[in-house]
């Protein structure tokens, strides 16, 4: 028969091989917010660098919201052709 | 239920991003997956660079189109022109690591300022290889299955085969079908090979689309071409647009149309069918197909009556006029109304509506070329444009929308049968001529080709069948046709399938040179079992060069990929072609020490075919565009004016884009183009012009040249004069304005021959004139059957009461080497509207272009049109028992059966049904899938309609009568 | 401040699909999805107009508030965008779209609906802007990259306007002035009484 002192401590050791299993690995209960995004981060579109895709002809400078929007708003005029003929 | 035609069902094709999304059905992306995807891109850029040899294709990495600069390697921006119509739309490709990653609109282009349609904006499939349905390798019919071969077995077997017919049965038992997707240099070089190779039966899509327009309108006025052009139509203040659907075939058109419209332009549509440009139309007006005559004449009618005509530009400008309005004024409303269904007050209101806004302008396309009187109906819309004054002016013109991207530069200098670049014909002066050029001696030349058939013109491309098939005694050559290659032509869009498969069967040798299979592959796999190559060419964007848009600007493609799998481009299959035929040295200029065209690795330089073109095409100044010149439009495209395409400041200062031809002279000249023809407020060294002087100087008492005071801009010849040889020089006194080396280039010469271009210098720079002459339109075109352009039925007419009083021509014995049939057919035919009531006629849909197997091989292309159908009237559809969706079967006189989807619509009326032409890959009823090459059938196929049209030839180009015949429709059942 | 948003000009409109195939094209959309498609009114009659539509990037959009993983948020230029690593594939913003944006592409057996699928104003998604595994999930950025969504740079005749709703809304207005009407589809006749024939000619002077 095995003594409680060692039953114990197999016990023990499991909860701890169970702690420690639970240690590498995600949260377990999802805490659920509702109406708030629940995932990943995204970047804004002026925080990259314009010559971080592989080609544009547009230029601002990374970080600069209204120099992208001014790149942008040029860019627009491509899209009305009365920019260029009457 | 949306009445529009796309299908909410998809076939389980696969995709690239539906497989990868197929691992994100759990929560997260499969971490296996994501590693995997990331592990095959890398690996597989890795391996093009050290492998590449290796690996059975050459795999050029997955085409994964992010913006990752990660996968490191260069980053190449290749300006480009779409491929599809002729509007010419830029493209920059951009390339990394020799992989097509992106496309970007050009914004900077004149022409589309940025815009594309369907085809356009999915260009960028074409270079991609995963899932791709292109022909990969070559491949051979060995007992009814497509077996791959290499490229040497092909070439070999495919030139033993032609050599030994050719010994047999002479160059003339071969047929090459030529392509109007070549780009300008392969066109040009096509034609030369194939009279290197001894034969004038070549031929290529501009035979079934507007060689009636370049006929007739070249006979009218001088050049068969577009006269103004796409942007130009800004200036426009009224236009009629008749047989032509633009915002369905040359969609992007309507930018510069609709823009006209909105700064105060109206538009005119007038179609057998409420088409998607008759949406835009101020005044839609219906019209029975075929009848496009009488409805011009009827318009003219009010014209006249009016007094409307512009009398003293007919007076000095044009002959015959007064023949022509004898003729309309028999036209009388209810003559009209009785013949084309068109009312008194409609055809009053196109009157009035184009001659109180002038300038006005004409749209034409296939609605009045296809028809046995094409060349008529073209002449007819060009003298309503001549009675109004509109030619020559801005805003005016003959606007010809031509079909394919390089249909015009095929047109102008590549294989037609009865020319040599550059519209110099056949006889033995131009053949003289291109000897020159072409650095060939012409003895040698002379001795290619059978006895007394070099200055006869070869058989048309709509009528190759009958070269098979007709009696040996009928045909107006030896032998009947043994051997046909289809070279970047889809054989769907010529008309009498039923035939064609018979004639299919009975050839000794089939060659299809293309980047698809086409559906040339899938009938001839039906019917035979061997004797079949298909050899894969490349696309325009695995090769550069130059491209000739509709509006004549010249466009240079860079080259965006290498070749995919085992493609080689054009000008590389036809050197190593011309190896093995014999003929290498003549087809690159190799001759006493020099070589015109250098050859690296098997191809032929692009830029040196370019200029090997251009010190010979005088005739329409194709001599101007050098690839310097060109380049440099390209790179600079901010610098030109919309709406006059002309360059103000900047490198290309002065030019107009594209170099519209005539660009005339020498490069050196800098001739700036024509973009705009027979303007006579210009000077002609900017771009102005007058008619031609081409069919004498008087006719029947009357002075054929322009009279007095009417001549281009500064002109120093003020009175009409004939064109320009070195013997009217002299006259003038102006031969001492030739340099040494002109004088000895130019004697005994005229303006088309002179190889040193002194005469057009000297005519055009130093004098003020136009070296082709100052004359006047014809009206009256007296060498072509009916002077007078004169209303005659279609052959197979749903009204034999219209037959009796406007009958057909003649038959004729032999017209282009064949027995043409013309009143025997429409006598056979006169009471078959009582079986086949309906009028069936084809045309175009945005989304797919020509034969249509290179579009449906597009999965963006194909998802948005999946099914063949016809539009069917509700009263036509309710008599029949017929609800839209279902399945009928189209029957017409030639007993072929076409199984289609009926769309119920009132875009066509009662009388009449469409369906679209591009498609192909069922054949009555029956799908060939099982026929195509394994991984190269189109994604969408369904009938071609062309497999139950009918026999009906234009009496003067031979163009097919496609968009008039009848038909039956019935339900399918079971 | 710039709010992203799309306009399509139904005079101009031809219903070429250029803007449905860019789209398929930048962004290498499945079969199957469409996440952007012309509508068609009157096919084949006096009155055709047609429209392009994709997401409206709405303002206050249904989808998002209805989405019970909310797996939606909005940018700061106004471009509603999802994370699909979320999705659970139920289709209520399907229900609640009044435009018919979300498409479910068909992977999988039995035609499992998949994660949802929508035009992104070519802004990519939650993922390192201008990656493979943005450009895997979601997409080209455009947006990223200083460019404007493909199938607006791409359309045919410049019907379809989109980007900054300030710039486009300008570029729009000067159109219609210089035809000289308003927009018949958007409620001109419901501001100013129905016209009787609905091809309604503008008043005599006008432009057009």
């Amino acid at each position: 028969m095995i003594s409680a002192r060692k039953l114990v401590f197999a016990g023990a050791a499991l909860v701890a091989v169970a702690a420690l299993a639970g240690c590498g690995e995600n949260e377990q209960v999802i805490v659920y917010q509702q109406g708030k995004y629940q995932g990943k981060p995204d970047t804004r579109p002026w925080e990259n660098d314009p010559g971080a895709g592989l080609y544009t002809t547009s230029k601002w400078t990374k970080g600069d919201k209204s120099s992208w929007e001014a790149a942008l708003r040029s860019r627009n005029q491509n899209q009305n052709e009365y920019a260029r003929v009457e | 239920m949306l009445l529009t035609r796309k299908s909410a069902t998809a076939p389980s094709a696969q995709s690239r991003l539906a497989r990868g999304l197929a691992g994100m059905l759990a929560k997260t992306i499969d971490r296996r997956a994501f590693l995997k995807r990331s592990g095959v891109a890398v690996g597989a850029s890795a391996s093009f660079a050290t492998l590449a040899g290796q690996l059975p294709f050459k795999l050029i990495g997955r085409a994964e189109a992010a913006d990752d600069k990660s996968a490191g390697g260069k980053t190449e921006i290749k300006r480009t022109v779409c491929t599809h119509c002729s509007v010419g739309c830029a493209i920059d490709a951009v390339v990394q690591n020799g992989v097509w990653v992106r496309q970007e609109p050009v914004f900077d282009s004149p022409l589309n300022l940025g815009a594309h349609c369907a085809k356009g904006a999915a260009v960028r499939e074409h270079g991609m290889t995963e899932h791709s349905h292109r022909l990969k390798y070559p491949m051979k019919l060995e007992n009814g299955k497509y077996k791959r071969i290499t490229w040497e077995q092909a070439i070999n077997e495919v030139g033993d085969k032609l050599l030994a017919i050719r010994k047999e049965s002479g160059p003339d038992a071969t047929y090459w079908v030529g392509s109007s997707k070549h780009n300008n240099e392969q066109a040009y070089l096509m034609c030369k090979f194939v009279r290197l190779f001894g034969t004038n039966n070549t031929d290529h899509q501009a035979r079934i689309c507007h060689s009636t327009t370049v006929a007739g309108v070249a006979n009218t006025w001088g050049y068969g071409a577009m006269t103004n052009s796409y942007n130009d139509m800004q200036n426009a203040k009224a236009i009629w647009f008749m047989g032509s659907n633009a915002a369905e075939a040359h969609p992007v058109s309507m930018l510069h149309v609709l823009h006209a419209k909105e700064t105060g332009c109206k538009i005119i549509v007038a179609d057998p069918r409420f088409t998607r440009t008759a949406a835009k139309a101020d005044h839609f007006v219906r019209i029975r197909s075929g009848t496009d005559i009488p409805v011009i004449y009827g318009v003219l009618y009010h014209v006249f009556k009016n007094g409307w005509e512009d009398k003293q530009y007919i007076h000095d400008r044009v002959y015959g006029m007064e023949k022509v309005k004898e003729e309309v004024m028999k036209w009388t409303p209810e003559r009209v109304q009785e013949v084309c269904g068109v009312s008194e007050q409609d055809c009053y209101k196109i009157a009035e509506t184009m001659a109180k806004n002038r300038p006005s302008s004409i749209v034409w396309c296939m609605g009045q070329t296809q028809h046995t009187i094409g060349n008529a109906m073209v002449r007819a819309f060009c003298i309503f444009q001549l009675a109004l004054g509109n030619i020559g002016k801005m805003g005016g013109g003959a606007n010809i929308f031509r079909g394919h991207d390089n249909v015009q530069g095929a047109t102008d200098i590549g294989p037609n049968p009865d020319s040599l670049p550059g519209y110099y014909g056949i006889i033995p002066g131009a053949f003289a001529h291109w000897a020159k050029v072409w650095n060939v001696d012409l003895e040698w030349l002379k001795k290619q080709y059978a006895a007394g058939m070099m200055n006869k013109p070869g058989i048309t491309v709509s009528r190759w069948i009958d070269g098979v098939t007709e009696k040996n005694e009928l045909i107006d050559q030896d032998s009947n046709l043994r051997a046909v290659l289809f070279w970047g032509h889809a054989p769907n869009s010529q008309s009498r399938g039923k035939e064609m498969v018979e004639a299919m069967k009975k050839l000794d040798l089939l060659v299809v040179i293309d980047p698809y299979p086409s559906a040339t592959a899938a009938m001839a796999a039906m019917v035979r079992k061997d004797g079949v190559y298909l050899l894969p060419a490349a696309t325009q964007f695995e090769t550069s060069g130059s491209v000739t848009a509709s509006n004549r600007s010249l466009q240079w493609r860079e080259k965006v990929i290498e070749p995919v799998f085992e493609c080689k481009p054009d000008q590389t299959v036809m050197y190593l072609l011309a190896k093995k035929l014999g003929f290498a040295d003549q087809l690159v200029g190799k001759k006493d020490g020099k070589q015109n065209i250098q050859v690296v690795k098997d191809e032929p330089v692009i830029e040196d075919i370019t200029r090997e073109f251009n010190r010979g095409t005088w005739t329409i100044g194709y001599t101007g565009q050098s690839p310097e010149r060109l380049k440099l439009h390209m790179k600079h495209m901010q610098t030109f004016d919309v709406k006059t395409l002309r360059a103000k400041g900047g490198p290309c200062d002065g030019d107009y884009f594209g170099l519209p031809w005539p660009c005339y002279g020498t490069p050196e000249m800098k001739h700036p183009g024509s973009p705009n023809l027979y303007m006579t407020e210009r000077h002609v060294m900017d771009g102005g012009g007058n008619f031609r002087a081409n069919f004498g100087v008087e006719k029947d008492g009357v002075n054929l040249l322009a009279e007095d005071g009417s001549h281009s801009k500064g002109a120093e010849l003020t009175t009409g004069y004939p064109e320009f040889d070195h013997v009217l020089l002299k006259k003038l006194g102006w031969w001492d304005d030739l340099t040494e080396a002109e004088k000895v280039a130019a004697e005994g010469k005229n303006w088309k021959t002179d190889l040193s271009g002194g005469i057009q210098r000297v005519v055009l720079k130093v004098h003020g004139c136009h070296p082709f002459g100052n004359a006047k339109a014809r009206a009256v075109v007296w060498n072509f059957p009916d002077g007078v352009p004169l209303h005659r039925e279609p052959l197979y007419s749903p009204r034999p009461d219209m037959v009796e009083k406007y009958p057909t021509h003649d038959d004729k014995k032999a017209f282009w080497r064949l027995p043409t049939l013309f009143k025997s057919v429409q006598e056979k035919n006169k009471n078959i509207s009582k079986e086949f009531p309906l009028i069936m006629t084809s045309g175009r849909l945005t989304e797919f272009e020509g034969g249509g197997e290179e579009t449906r091989s597009n999965p963006w292309l194909a998802e948005l049109q999946q099914d063949m159908f016809v539009e069917i009237n509700p009263k036509s559809a309710n008599d029949r028992g017929i609800r839209s969706g279902e399945y009928v079967w189209v029957k017409t006189p030639t007993g072929a059966q076409l199984k289609v989807k009926a769309m119920v619509t009132e875009r066509v009326g009662a009388d009449t049904v469409f369906l679209p032409f591009h498609f192909s890959g069922w054949w009555m009823g029956k799908d060939m899938l099982a026929y195509y090459p394994d991984g190269a059938a189109p994604i969408v196929r369904g009938e071609a309609v062309n497999t139950a049209t009918t026999y009906g030839y234009d009496s003067v180009t031979m163009m097919q009568e496609t968009k008039t015949t009848l038909c039956q429709i019935e339900r399918f059942q079971g | 401040m710039a709010r992203m948003k799309f306009l399509c000009d139904a005079e101009r409109c031809i219903e070429c699909n250029g803007c449905v195939t860019a789209c398929k094209q930048e962004n290498e959309v499945p079969w199957g999805v469409n996440r952007r498609r012309v509508v068609t009114l009157n096919d084949g009659v006096p009155g055709e107009k047609s429209i392009s539509v994709a997401c409206m990037h709405c303002s206050d959009a249904p989808c998002m508030a209805v989405c019970p993983v909310d797996v939606f948020y909005r940018t700061e230029e106004g471009v509603v965008l999802h994370d699909k690593d979320l999705c659970i594939g139920c289709g209520y913003c399907f229900y609640a779209c009044p435009f018919g944006a979300p498409q479910f592409p068909q992977a999988g057996a039995f035609g499992m609906r998949g994660k949802m699928d929508k035009c992104t104003f070519c802004a990519g998604g939650p993922e390192k802007d201008n990656s493979k595994e943005e450009f895997a999930k979601y997409g080209s950025n455009r947006l990223a990259q200083g460019k404007l969504p493909a199938c607006a740079e791409m359309c045919s005749t410049k019907a379809l306007l989109g980007g900054d709703g300030d710039v486009i809304a300008d570029i729009f207005r000067a159109r219609a002035l210089k035809r000289g009407k308003g927009a018949e589809v958007w409620g001109w006749g419901t501001a100013y009484g129905k016209p009787d024939n609905p091809r309604q000619q503008a008043p005599k002077g006008a432009k057009s």
